[in-house]
């Protein structure tokens, strides 16, 4: 099967395992991008317009599977998502629980704590005082936070973001690869076309 | 052109009938009606309610000029909680679907309201996203919707050329701007957005406005027709420049202290006037 540099992967229950088959990551070419559509478990529509749109024309050294905006997470896009951990390629998982509501959120809690041992707290609204997310890592900047965050607590990992002084994102070694995990989703101020948002991808990219 | 007022003027104790009495006795060709600013007429108001909310404005000699809303203040199409977009994208469809059931072809929405935690950018872009499908059922039904100039209320939108490409952006002919001449205070001149967006005018608000004075939380910076700083003869001159031969619709404030009947007979006759074009 031929990959592109950029692939829309649909991870609608049950159509991965025919869409994809095992072991992608690895047998991708070095540039491959892939954005995993988790459908109705993508909480937030715009951000995946968002990765979209910012991804375009992107290229990396190794495999990158974005996932924007995920609560649930089904099986075949964790696997897919572990696949390409073990392959030495980049996951960047953004949480779209901050307005899932309780039930998808403890979905949400589930998926990531036993697919990827990564612990979360309960979404809580960010304080209005200052509107940005602090980013450290790729590099230092401030980006637009999105109303609700999804704090971490302390667990392995480099922590990459805060917001009012708390952890809401960060990065940690898996196998060969990186996982990335973003608790303020990114997504909708790549869709809104925010500067400073897309050279945050494009940087991530170039590493 | 024919003159209109709102039913959120009418006293809420006087109910829908008489208030559409005092509507037809001031002088008004039709009436406004808002959904969920008034107990007549809500989001649970059921078809066969709606229906006979128009046989009441009919028997009284009235017609309805349009259908607007103040709902999408609390629930704006530009909220970046996905089930808030949802539900506002229903009250726009619930504008549609009740102004074909009152035998009228234009809703007001107020489309995006930016705030400190939402901004600008992520408005601009989900209102124009909302605005397509919603664009594409109004033409459907037969229906103009007028987006609102709301100025300095909603932070969105603030200059006429900003709105054109805004419409543009959204590229549908089913979506205009509802141009209220009062809402534009300080930023600008009701004539000059007349004269720019002309035949996508849907409706046009009548009000004036004292300038100069800003607007600060609750104090208001409206009044009653020629009363304010508004330009009449130019506002009246730049209608006739781009040929507006629709709807005026009075929207002001219920400010009477007294004689609260008052204030229709005032403002029909105001807009008489306005309409004679002896200013």
């Amino acid at each position: 099967m031929v990959m592109g540099r950029r692939e829309f992967l649909s991870c609608a229950a049950g159509a991965l395992a025919v869409a994809v088959p095992n072991r992608r990551c690895a047998s991708h070419s070095a540039a491959a991008v892939v954005l995993l559509d988790l459908a109705e478990h993508c909480s937030l529509r715009e951000s995946m317009a968002g990765y979209a749109l910012a991804s375009a024309g992107l290229a990396s050294h190794r495999p990158v599977v974005i996932v924007p905006a995920a609560v649930a997470i089904p099986p075949a896009a964790m696997h897919q998502i572990t696949e390409c951990l073990r392959a030495g390629g980049t996951v960047l998982l953004e949480s779209g629980a901050g307005f899932a509501g309780e039930s998808r959120f403890r979905a949400h809690r589930d998926a990531v704590q036993n697919g990827l041992q990564l612990r979360i707290e309960r979404p809580r609204r960010k304080s209005r005082d200052i509107p940005y997310i602090d980013y450290v890592w790729p590099y230092a900047t401030k980006i637009r936070d999105f109303s609700r965050v999804v704090p971490l607590p302390a667990q392995p990992g480099e922590i990459i973001a805060r917001a009012d002084g708390h952890p809401v994102a960060l990065t940690r070694r898996v196998e060969r690869g990186t996982l990335i995990y973003l608790g303020s989703p990114l997504g909708p101020a790549l869709w809104a076309g925010d500067a400073e948002a897309r050279q945050w991808l494009a940087r991530l990219f170039s590493l | 052109m024919k003159k209109s007022i709102g039913d959120n003027m009418i006293p809420k104790e006087w109910g829908f009938e008489r208030g559409l009495e005092l509507v037809r006795r001031a002088g008004f060709d039709g009436i406004e009606l808002w959904l969920g600013d008034v107990p007549w007429f809500q989001m649970t108001t059921t078809d066969a309610q709606v229906r006979e909310l128009r046989r009441k404005v009919e028997s009284a000699g009235l017609v309805v000029s349009n259908v607007s809303t103040g709902l999408h203040w609390a629930t704006p199409l530009s909220a970046r909680d996905p089930g808030v977009r949802a539900q506002a994208a229903r009250i726009v469809e619930r504008q549609i679907e009740t102004a074909g059931l009152l035998g009228t072809d234009a809703i007001l929405v107020v489309a995006g309201l930016v705030t400190e935690e939402v901004p600008y950018n992520e408005v601009y872009q989900r209102c124009v996203d909302a605005l397509k499908p919603l664009g594409e059922k109004a033409a459907r039904a037969g229906v103009k919707l007028g987006c609102e100039n709301c100025n300095s209320e909603h932070r969105f939108l603030i200059s006429p050329r900003e709105f054109w490409q805004f419409l543009n952006d959204v590229n549908s002919p089913a979506v205009g701007i509802h141009l209220d001449v009062g809402n534009i205070h300080d930023t600008g001149f009701a004539e000059q957005w007349i004269e720019i967006h002309g035949p996508r005018i849907t409706r046009i608000h009548l009000k004036d406005v004292l300038k100069h004075r800003g607007r600060s939380g609750d104090q208001s910076v409206y009044t009653n027709l020629f009363l304010g700083d508004n330009n009449w003869p130019a506002i009246r001159a730049a209608m006739t420049k781009v040929g507006y031969d629709g709807w005026l619709i009075a929207e002001m404030e219920a400010r009477y202290r007294y004689a609260r009947d008052q204030q229709f007979f005032d403002t029909a006759q105001a807009m008489d006037r306005l309409i004679s074009g002896k200013l």
